[in-house]
């Protein structure tokens, strides 16, 4: 397992794409530098502010779509020039290589939720936020965002083998993430909505008191429920592609 | 007799459409295996059930006397091959490319330099892959083939898209390997020529079935070349040369002969001209492919 990782590090850390790791958080940086919520007045501590409009984007687009793309780019050069027969053909398990795929994007989703904690301790600097820096909440909802994108990484991993094109796996994200945008403020379809997780999970105004922001019951039957069906449909899908 | 490759009544049917049916490939340790057929008989379908990348809707294949369903990876191991077009990564260099693939089977790093010698292309490890020939790409192809020293080299189509100098640098690298590292190799092919020049062991398939598999001497009896004669008075011509003892067969038009050597050709035309025949065109007649594939196919329903 660990030298197909090395190897599926190796072909991606040349491709330069690692740049758009930076996208999410960049943004989220600018959303926080420029939202101006002074005028409701005597909020309560500016960081829950900042957080609360720079998640909103965040959470709610750049996080599932990025996670997407990258699933994209570990499919797209084995997709390009027969990159699959070359590598199914050695002497290793497609479920080796799908795991390795797997593991990797998740780290990478990692590394961009890191990268957005730094943002926002960033945003804090430069605007010289006198509370302290609330790790114990933040850090919540940077790794409860990670935990919520589980599932989805493994739905695009399946849908980037399934697809040649490039195109097709990101359609079936925007289209399954856009409506994210009206779910959420559905008290009753909300907490099923898998491409939601994501924002409820980094939304630092839920109850505090969850682990995470969700309930334990929505985290394990949705965010468990749907990785289970996405991981197990791509690995079973990938187990008997013909290539 | 030990085969290292053994298919069983391999069969692959996609819908209706049967690619494969009851394939029986036997090939001997050792040899040079030339996979014949016109484009679309079932080559390349049959390549990737070799190597698992495909699953045969019924039968078996035994590699290195292994069942491969059973023991895929021990097989793999020792495997090396280039299907269809070259596979390659776009955004890497040929050295890269080859590192990609050496850390999955962890070969030491000093065997990159050795593979890109074999297929010279020692001075091009840093270009990107992107900008090669397509003989350059195939090139790198054969030499992730032979990455992992395989004791079985299956090659689909080595020569395809290559200039005539990059058949021939190709040609003599495949007939160096049984040799050198005592592989056994399997091409595939089209062209009949291709597989006459390397090849020790054929085998034909036409519509996905098996229909001559045998050494290459044995193939090359029913790829004969004929010497066609076209004459004034045919008939006569031919009465004339039976009656000197040649052999000749006559269709109406045209007198054969059955055997072509010079001397005897030679001795026919002295003939005809002794009797007065005029002599338009003495000409050899190559067999295609086609041809072949129509006489034995003949001869197989005749068995």
């Amino acid at each position: 397992m660990l030298p197909i990782m090395s190897s599926e590090w190796y072909k991606l850390s040349k491709s330069r794409i690692l740049w758009i790791l930076l996208v999410g958080p960049m943004v989220g940086l600018f959303i926080g530098l420029t939202a101006n919520f002074d005028n409701l007045g005597g909020g309560p501590n500016e960081w829950y502010v900042k957080l609360l409009s720079m998640n909103l984007t965040y959470a709610l687009l750049f996080l599932p779509l990025i996670t997407g793309v990258l699933a994209s780019v570990v499919c797209r050069y084995e997709h390009q020039e027969g990159g699959w027969k070359q590598l199914l053909a050695m002497p290793l398990t497609r479920g080796k290589v799908f795991i390795s795929k797997y593991i990797l994007l998740i780290a990478l989703v990692m590394v961009m939720q890191l990268l957005y904690l730094g943002s926002i301790y960033l945003v804090g600097v430069i605007d010289g936020i006198p509370e302290p820096f609330p790790l114990n909440i933040v850090w919540k909802s940077i790794f409860g965002g990670w935990v919520a994108t589980l599932p989805l990484v493994a739905l695009q991993l399946w849908m980037s083998i399934l697809f040649k094109s490039f195109a097709a796996p990101f359609a079936v994200n925007v289209i399954f993430t856009l409506p994210t945008i009206l779910v959420v403020n559905s008290e009753r379809f909300g907490p099923y909505y898998p491409w939601a997780q994501p924002f409820s999970m980094m939304y630092i105004g839920g109850n505090t008191e969850d682990i995470f922001f969700v309930p334990w019951d929505q985290l394990l039957i949705v965010v468990g429920g749907s990785f289970l069906l996405f991981f197990a449909g791509g690995y079973l899908y990938f187990q008997r592609k013909a290539v | 007799m030990e085969y290292i490759v053994e298919t069983k009544n391999l069969t692959k049917r996609f819908g209706k459409e049967q690619a494969v049916s009851g394939l029986e490939m036997k090939i001997p340790k050792g040899e040079i295996y030339g996979f014949l057929g016109p484009n679309g008989a079932g080559k390349t379908t049959t390549i990737r059930m070799l190597l698992g990348l495909m699953r045969p809707t019924s039968g078996s294949v035994h590699i290195f006397q292994k069942d491969l369903r059973k023991e895929r990876i021990r097989i793999l191991n020792k495997v090396g091959s280039l299907v269809e077009n070259p596979s390659y990564y776009p955004h890497l260099t040929a050295g890269e490319n080859l590192e990609a693939l050496r850390k999955i089977i962890g070969v030491p790093k000093t065997r990159i330099k050795e593979v890109l010698k074999i297929v010279r292309l020692e001075d091009v490890a840093n270009k990107k892959v992107k900008g090669f020939s397509m003989g350059m790409k195939q090139r790198l192809g054969i030499a992730a083939s032979l990455l992992n020293n395989p004791e079985l080299l299956i090659l689909d189509e080595p020569t395809n898209g290559l200039d005539p100098s990059g058949i021939i640098e190709i040609r003599q690298l495949i007939q160096r390997l049984p040799h050198d590292y005592g592989m056994t190799v399997i091409i595939s092919s089209h062209l009949l020529s291709e597989i006459d020049q390397m090849a020790t062991t054929v085998g034909v398939v036409s519509k996905g079935k098996m229909i001559f598999q045998d050494s290459i001497e044995e193939m090359r009896k029913f790829a004969k070349q004929k010497v066609v004669l076209k004459v004034s008075d045919s008939e006569s011509a031919w009465r004339a040369l039976l009656a000197r003892g040649m052999r000749a067969d006559w269709d109406e038009k045209n007198i054969t002969l059955l055997n072509q050597s010079d001397e005897n050709v030679a001795t026919a035309v002295k003939y005809l001209v002794k009797d007065g025949f005029s002599i338009y065109r003495v000409e050899e007649e190559k067999k295609s492919l086609e041809d072949v594939f129509l006489q034995m196919t003949k001869e197989e329903r005749l068995v």
